[in-house]
């Protein structure tokens, strides 16, 4: 399995982000050092939904951050919009990063819990003078609409005062405050009840259609993903093993990883239950990544080839690419 | 079919800054012997509570409880706190949906599972060391020489919960109680550890609560249902036949509103309009109505009672759906 | 004002007095404090007009505690003011720039924390507000400067480290990576968002400093390094060690005014810590 390979990428003139040979790896002494990230590299097209799954530790939020450059990556390129955002100078980068907006996995601690609703919204719009008071007064008014919310009653509240399912609609007015081209979605539903989930999953494609925004979603939940995703792209520490349509991904995994995860997801009808043969072990660590293939230590179909030489991304069905030196047909 | 666990109009409240929080109420559970029964519920539906109530571990001078809990014959709401506890390890066990917070992290391993041993069955600590090994073994850990000598922070969440699975199974309880045991693992993991637990059953002949809010785990792993909402009991019957033919517009809800892996993708999502119920303020009427898609005026203002099908399928619903009987 | 104490009312109540003569002390109808009432001696409490009694140079005790108060308390705002300031800028700056800047900046603060602080009192106060000839005084308002300094130099680690604490968990938090992505400057996260979450933690501490500084400066008199003509609580207690034995009432009363208010301020740190407590438990 390998983050090398670009046959995935489609090199199209609408693509809004692409990412190329990305690396994040972080230092905790002289010689222990992450490797979250190894030259990762895909593209996401105007209109998109790319989905990033993983496990803890595969690097998907390192990922997302890495994006953003908060903090920039240890090499590579993200071009979003035209620009390489790890060559921008500071200024610059900060205008950039507006057309960029992220929500993130806990919907109470990404609030200032000592401003009021109205003060959060408006804080980004302030921030680029978008407009006088009233104009933004009025724009605050119509986001709060937009994600389903009654400005007369959550203007001057503040964040604690809510579930985690309306903390999550604020931000995410928050973060349409500035008109984004693209949004990152960090794990947005994963701290959220059950039967809440499905309405904010509704309102961000619902705010994606109407807005024509671009998503990167990342998630560990492969339901959560397969009903909002356009494209799937799959991670293992670090690097990608697959990436696919969800149909093609879900009905016919060509990596093994791919497959364990989904015989791994439980079933919500007793009469369908699989007796599948269970992925064994744990991840091995970040800062000790095997050779060649990293997820070799756990695949039933590893070769000595997959030890040596690290797999690149090839196609092996229309629009399906997998990291894989035996991948499942 | 005797009841292992009987638990009969289990209520618990709690006194708050804000008032009188009712937490559970007029719960009835019967667990037979050599079953799993599953607890689903979102927060508020008081299923942790309701468990921690069964077992007795509620402190506080704040915390009310009423009801009967009858536990292989002892009543335990009738037993004094010292009772209670010489009926965990061999009797109850349980286990938690943190193990970071469930072990202690200044005590190695093998002294954390060793403990119960020497407490509870009286073995010295060679003894109990050397049962901690077979305990490991057991549950399936990698190295245990090595695990034995190490401390929570050094092992990954799925290791932990293992070792918290080790520690619960030492004394070879009847029954044990899983609160969202798997909540806070990877799903690779949650497998496995699913595995784990329904092979520990059937090698231990031990019965199972298993508390949690994903349908999926209980479809898998549990013989019983019980859905719980707003404090209550408002579902219970054999697994099979609650997803195959549910009565609780609740639970009708909730499944279609959870995204499924085989779900075509792209479509939106079936939702449970409205928000999660209040605990302290329950109302009258049924706690679901006000986001019951079936509801009507009987529904907002009497509450209903847990009726019964003979074939023993219960429902708190005044216009259950379903297949006619 | 949810739901006070009887206990916190007093201790506003009490604070709220001291403040009282602190300030508008000089305007109350007494002569100065080391006016001598020849006649009233070593007089006990409420004789001959003297509420509080006299000492043995005759001062009047009541309008020697007002006097103090005002020195007392302006010294412990002033150095828990600007050593909190201080402190506070260092410790925010390099909990949110982290890197060297923060290992260096712990360092300071750790070595500041080793020096005891009536040492450093002592010694600046010996080099820097004491004349050659002993004999000579030296004007007040050097001595006050030089206290509050050394004051200031060891209350800056302490809430330092405090707010630097705080501020670590706080940058943490998701909001303020929103803010980041949001093209905020990190000047003004620092103070629209690092501060105000900041300030109830380190207000907690400043006000158990306060009553710290107060029982320094009390020490520090009491071994004749404080303000040299004697008109601060310590003054009062450093005068009055020798009459324990015949008039303890000159030594009760400003060690019971001293107490007071360092129970009082230490009160109401705990109040404000716990109310910020349960406001962080609902987040």
């Amino acid at each position: 399995m390998a983050g090398s390979g670009t046959a995935h990428m489609r090199n199209s003139v609408d693509s809004v982000l692409t990412v190329r040979d990305l690396t994040v790896e972080f230092k905790i002494s002289k010689d222990k050092v992450v490797k979250a990230v190894s030259g990762l590299s895909f593209d996401v097209v105007k209109g998109e939904t790319l989905a990033v799954v993983g496990e803890s530790g595969c690097g998907k939020t390192t990922l997302a951050r890495a994006i953003l450059q908060l903090p920039p990556p240890n090499s590579g390129e993200v071009i979003f919009n035209g620009t390489d955002l790890t060559s921008l100078p500071k200024e610059n980068l900060r205008s950039a990063r507006t057309s960029m907006q992220m929500i993130f996995q806990d919907p109470i601690s990404s609030l200032d819990p000592r401003m009021t609703v109205q003060q959060l919204i408006d804080e980004p719009l302030e921030i680029w003078g978008r407009g006088t008071r009233e104009e933004r007064n009025e724009r605050i008014n119509t986001l709060l609409n937009n994600v389903g919310l009654e400005p007369e009653l959550v203007l001057n509240r503040r964040s604690y005062e809510f579930s985690g399912g309306q903390c999550q609609r604020i931000s995410i007015a928050r973060a349409l405050a500035l008109d984004p081209r693209m949004l990152i979605c960090d794990e947005p539903v994963s701290a959220l009840d059950v039967s809440i989930q499905a309405q904010i999953l509704n309102l961000l494609q619902d705010m994606k259609d109407q807005f024509g925004l671009t998503m990167v979603f990342i998630s560990h939940d492969l339901a959560v993903v397969k009903a909002v995703s356009d494209r799937v792209m799959v991670m293992y520490l670090g690097k990608i093993c697959e990436i696919a349509t969800p149909e093609a991904l879900y009905s016919k995994p060509a990596h093994h990883y791919t497959k364990a995860l989904l015989d791994s997801v439980p079933i919500a009808d007793p009469t369908r239950q699989k007796i599948t043969e269970l992925l064994q072990g744990e991840p091995p660590s970040p800062m000790n990544p095997p050779t060649g293939c990293r997820f070799r230590t756990r695949c039933h179909a590893a070769t000595a080839r997959c030890a040596e030489q690290e797999p690149q991304l090839r196609e092996v069905s229309p629009g399906q690419f997998v990291a894989c030196h035996h991948p499942i047909v | 079919m005797s009841s292992l666990l009987s638990i009969k109009n289990l209520g618990v409240n709690f006194d708050t800054p804000r008032g009188s929080l009712e937490a559970v109420r007029g719960v009835d559970i019967e667990i037979p012997a050599g079953t799993s029964v599953g607890v689903v519920g979102e927060s508020g539906s008081g299923k942790t509570v309701m468990c921690r109530a069964a077992m007795g571990l509620l402190q506080g001078s704040n915390v009310q409880r009423t009801g009967t809990v009858v536990f292989d014959g002892n009543e335990l709401t009738a037993m004094t706190k010292e009772q209670v506890r010489d009926l965990f390890g061999s009797g109850m066990a349980m286990i938690f949906q943190d193990p970071m917070t469930a072990l202690n992290p200044v005590r190695r391993i093998g002294s954390q599972i060793s403990e119960g041993l020497r407490v509870r069955l009286g073995m010295n600590k060679k003894d109990a060391m050397v049962r901690s090994k077979e305990l490991l073994e057991l549950v399936r850990i990698p190295n245990p020489t090595a695990v034995l000598k190490s401390f929570p922070y050094q092992l990954s969440g799925g290791m932990r919960q293992r070792v918290m699975i080790a520690i619960a199974i030492a004394c070879n309880p009847k029954l044990l109680f899983a609160d969202e045991p798997t909540t806070a693992l990877d799903v690779t993991v949650q497998a496995q550890i699913l595995q784990l637990l329904r092979e520990l059953r059937e090698d231990l002949k031990m019965s199972m609560v298993l508390v949690t809010h994903d349908l999926g785990v209980v479809a898998g792993n549990t013989d019983y249902v019980a859905v719980m909402y707003a404090g209550e009991v408002v579902e219970y019957a054999p697994t099979t036949k609650l997803f195959a033919d549910m009565r609780m517009p609740y639970t009708e809800a909730l499944l279609e509103s959870i995204p499924k892996i085989d779900h075509k993708s792209g479509t939106r999502l079936s939702v449970i309009a409205g928000r999660l119920p209040n605990p302290t303020d329950r109302g009258v009427g049924c706690g679901f109505a006000p986001r019951c898609k079936y509801a009507q005026e009987k529904c907002h203002t009497q509450h209903p009672e847990l009726q019964k099908d003979p074939d023993g399928h219960l429902y708190r619903c005044w216009f259950p759906i379903g297949k006619a009987l | 004002m949810r739901k006070f104490t009887k206990p916190t009312w007093l201790a506003i109540g009490w604070l709220s007095l001291m403040m009282f003569f602190a300030i508008f002390g000089w305007a109350l109808p007494f002569k100065s404090w080391n006016f001598v009432y020849e006649d009233d001696l070593e007089v006990g409490l409420f004789t001959n007009g003297h509420i509080l009694g006299t000492d043995s140079n005759g001062y009047d005790l009541f309008a020697s505690i007002v006097a103090g108060t005002r020195m007392s308390i302006f010294i412990a705002i002033a150095a828990v003011g600007l050593g909190g300031l201080i402190g506070s800028v260092l410790g925010i700056t390099a909990a949110y720039v982290r890197g060297k800047v923060d290992t260096v900046m712990v360092t300071i603060f750790n070595v500041g924390l080793s020096v005891p602080n009536l040492v450093l009192a002592l010694a600046l106060v010996s080099v820097l507000a004491t004349n050659v000839d002993i004999n000579q005084a030296v004007p007040t308002w050097r001595r006050v400067m030089v206290l509050i300094m050394s004051l200031t130099i060891v209350l800056i680690p302490i809430l330092g480290r405090i707010a630097r604490g705080a501020t670590l968990s706080w940058t943490g938090r998701e909001f303020v990576t929103a803010a980041r992505s949001m093209g905020m400057r990190d000047s003004k996260i620092i103070t629209k968002h690092i501060v105000p979450n900041v300030l109830p933690a380190l207000i907690a501490v400043a006000f158990l400093a306060v009553g710290v500084v107060i029982i320094v400066e009390a020490s520090l008199s009491i071994l004749g390094v404080g303000i040299p003509d004697g008109a601060s609580w310590g003054g009062m207690i450093a005068r009055g060690r020798n009459d324990l034995e015949y008039a303890p009432h000159v030594l009760y009363v400003p060690i019971a005014f001293l107490a007071l208010s360092v129970i009082s301020t230490n009160h109401l740190g705990d109040v404000v810590r716990s109310q910020l407590d349960s406001r962080e438990a609902k987040v």
